[in-house]
């Protein structure tokens, strides 16, 4: 073959394989993350999202729902009123299931959440790009067990051009210490932290916090770390310091609440 | 009643008359199976088919023709050409259209197969034995003791008389037979007012031509509903195969519709659910699409100023994600008015959620997440009531440095049958001298209601990384059993 004719095939190629690379769903992403930067405040991330949040073990899948949650009832618009929460069946007993009484307590109608569960893994991405799909969906919540090799980066690059075409925010709940390559716009190790100080109970369970790293994907000027905890108006940043600081000048009972007490007298009686 | 056998003889006796007779068990479900099939293929004479099972065990079958027969070119020609097609797969057939339903068992069973008029009906059933009013064996065998051999000997017997020997079975079934009392048929396949069928040349046998033709149908049936101005929101799919089997098809929408794409998309992912059980025989040859529940719909037109809540997008969601995975993986919440934490919330499928009283949330802390059922923990903790310090999980240890708690729930006694074992045997007087000792009244021996062991303390807890979870402790220190403690949920 001629030589010249040969490097204008080789060019015309590597036009085209710099096409497919340029990702348009995935630079369109990171385009639209800038914009939601602010300066200190956990930033109000915008819809279409595929993010991936690690926790390190099984057990911790309360926090990495709470996260979720937290994030997915700042997406909930009279637009788009419903969000999803996928899960295998099997998986039941593993991770528990969102409660009713709990969501509420939380600060999210129970009303609004659909629970899919499906039987294997064809299902389940079956169930969750039809989900992704349909425009009146907030977000979708999905617990992956383990690392299934039907989630590879083709399906996940799939469901993250789905996300980015209807603007529905995908949350994949994972666990675990491995790291496989994936097309999500942001992953996320969540770790847990100590709750916020009871406002009456010295030794009550305060507002929920977790402790974030950003593993991938860039928001809010190169910040990768944050300290968060979620109260019913939304996310408050806690500066590291402010931890181990006194407690906040609110009326607190000395000691624990008088409940045990009561219940002890009644019982006496 | 060929040589000398009949119904209802001994075999000893037929073995005489027939020494070389094969003698064959009767397999009832088979009959049963073969009968309902019938059954379903006759629906397409008629959409009203039955099987009519109070007089013969494995039933005769009934059509309501009410208005179909022109299409058949007349009652005459129909039931000609319903017994012909019966008769050229070799069985034998007998049957009658009548006014009544009475009135035609009784002409099948004991006359030639014939139509009979309205105004034949009193004339041709006076003329036929008392067998014919679906009697049973003793009744009849009374009738024969009496003399009364044919019908219009009995009514000119007085009623009362007839009701006091008889009952009232009796008096029924002759009203029933002369068009009296009203008798009512229980169709076998879903009623169908609305719908539109296709007959194939050449018999189908894959699903995706099924689901074509579907898609076809689905767009036929649409143009009718909306010329009527009507929505559905149960759907059926009947497949009528080759060898006169019925399959049929059925799913349901969350809310009235008419879109021919969004019905035919659900059968599309019914069919997927369906896999192995989808047989086509020696293939289909007649695909069926009814509507059933069905509603006015109005149309809505979609201006620029109408507002798009969303929900319809949801419910289609909904149809699509219950028709491929099952009515019950789609599920949503629905608050109990109960204090007891897993009786509180019940899963419900979107599908058909009720809109009953809605129970408001308490506001009580409770977790994000529940395990469906709770887990048996270790754990140490101050007796009798004191916070939780150590928990072992899992095979894990948990050091708890936070805790609420308790919050203390109380078994539903009035959901126990245990309610009953509060009433305490009467302890027996020790028998004074002369006295006879009576025994004591009947007591069951049942141990009575601890409220002890129904009760439960909850507590939040938190671990020192910053875990936090709700746990229980079942029972009381100081009750008759051991308390046992159990984790429950997880907080965010």
């Amino acid at each position: 073959m001629q030589t010249p004719l040969r490097q204008q095939r080789l060019a015309a190629l590597r036009d085209i394989i710099a096409d497919i690379e340029r990702k348009p769903a995935l630079a369109e992403g990171q385009a639209r993350l800038d914009e939601g930067a602010h300066n200190q405040a956990f930033p109000r991330l915008p819809k279409g999202l595929v993010q991936e949040v690690f926790a390190d073990e099984n057990r911790d899948a309360g926090l990495s729902l709470g996260f979720a949650l937290a994030q997915s009832t700042g997406l909930v618009t009279s637009r788009q009123p419903s969000i999803f929460y996928l899960q295998l069946a099997a998986d039941a007993q593993t991770f528990g299931l969102p409660y009713g009484p709990g969501l509420s307590w939380f600060g999210l109608e129970p009303a609004r959440l659909t629970m899919v569960r499906v039987a294997d893994m064809t299902e389940f991405l079956w169930a969750a790009e039809e989900v992704i799909s349909c425009r009146s969906v907030a977000s979708i919540i999905a617990d992956v067990r383990g690392e299934p090799k039907l989630l590879n980066f083709t399906a996940s690059r799939r469901l993250s051009l789905r996300a980015s075409a209807s603007g529905v925010s995908m949350f994949l709940l994972r666990y675990g210490h491995g790291r496989e390559s994936s097309a999500s716009h942001l992953r996320w190790r969540l770790m847990p932290q100590k709750s916020g100080r009871h406002p009456f109970d010295e030794r009550g369970l305060g507002a929920a916090r977790w402790r974030l790293l950003l593993e991938k994907g860039r928001i809010a000027g190169n910040q990768v770390e944050w300290l968060l905890e979620w109260t019913k108006n939304g996310f408050a940043l806690v500066s590291p310091s402010a931890r181990t600081s006194a407690p906040r000048a609110t009326t607190a009972f000395p000691g624990t609440l008088p409940a045990p007490l009561a219940d002890r007298l009644s019982q006496a009686g | 009643m060929r040589e000398g056998l009949r119904i209802g003889q001994n075999l000893a006796d037929a073995r005489a008359i027939w020494p070389d007779l094969v003698v064959q068990e009767i397999n009832r479900p088979l009959l049963r199976d073969a009968f309902e099939t019938f059954a379903d293929w006759h629906s397409n004479a008629s959409p009203m088919v039955a099987v009519l099972q109070d007089a013969n065990e494995f039933g005769d079958l009934v059509l309501d023709i009410t208005g179909v027969s022109h299409l058949f070119g007349g009652e005459g020609a129909m039931l000609r050409l319903l017994l012909k097609r019966l008769r050229d797969l070799g069985y034998t057939v007998a049957g009658a259209i009548a006014p009544t339903i009475g009135a035609a068992w009784a002409v099948s069973h004991f006359a030639r197969s014939q139509v009979v008029r309205p105004e034949a009906l009193d004339d041709i059933l006076d003329a036929l034995p008392v067998g014919a009013l679906r009697l049973t064996e003793s009744q009849i065998a009374t009738f024969t003791q009496m003399g009364l051999t044919s019908i219009s000997q009995v009514r000119q017997r007085s009623r009362k008389q007839l009701q006091a020997r008889f009952g009232s079975v009796l008096l029924l079934r002759m009203d029933q037979a002369y068009g009296h009392v009203e008798e009512r048929m229980t169709p076998r396949l879903p009623q169908a007012d609305h719908h539109v069928d296709r007959r194939l040349a050449d018999p189908i046998s894959l699903m995706d031509d099924v689901l074509l033709i579907t898609h076809d149908l689905a767009v036929q049936l649409s143009y009718l509903l909306e010329a009527e101005g009507l929505g559905a929101q149960g759907f059926h799919l009947f497949l009528y195969r080759v060898d006169h089997k019925v399959m049929t098809l059925s799913l349901n929408a969350a809310r009235l519709t008419r879109d021919p794409h969004h019905i035919s998309e659900l059968f599309r992912h019914r069919a997927q659910r369906l896999a192995g059980d989808y047989d086509a025989g020696f293939g289909i040859d007649m695909v069926r699409l009814a509507a059933g529940s069905v509603e006015r719909l109005d149309p809505v037109q979609e201006g620029a100023f109408s507002l798009d809540s969303g929900l319809e997008d949801i419910d289609r969601l909904n149809d699509r994600l219950s028709s491929r995975l099952g009515v019950t993986a789609v599920l949503q919440t629905e608050l109990v008015a109960s204090h007891l934490p897993e009786r509180a919330a019940r899963l419900v499928p979107a599908l058909g959620r009720s809109s009953g009283q809605p129970v408001a949330a308490p506001l009580l802390q409770r977790p994000l997440r529940l395990l469906p059922v709770p887990e048996p923990v270790a754990m140490t903790a101050e007796v009798p009531d004191g916070l939780p310090a150590l928990m072992i999980w899992r095979r894990q240890t948990y050091r708890l440095v936070k805790g609420q708690g308790p919050e203390r729930l109380g078994g539903e006694w009035w959901r126990q049958a245990s309610r009953l074992k509060l009433v305490e045997p009467p302890r027996p007087k020790p028998p004074e001298p002369g006295e006879t000792v009576k025994p004591p009244p009947y007591v069951p021996d049942l141990p009575l209601l601890d409220p002890g062991s129904e009760s439960r303390d909850y507590f939040a807890v938190e671990d020192q990384e910053g875990r936090r979870f709700w746990v229980f402790r079942q029972g009381l220190y100081g009750s008759a059993r051991e308390p046992r403690w159990y984790l429950h949920g997880f907080f965010s």
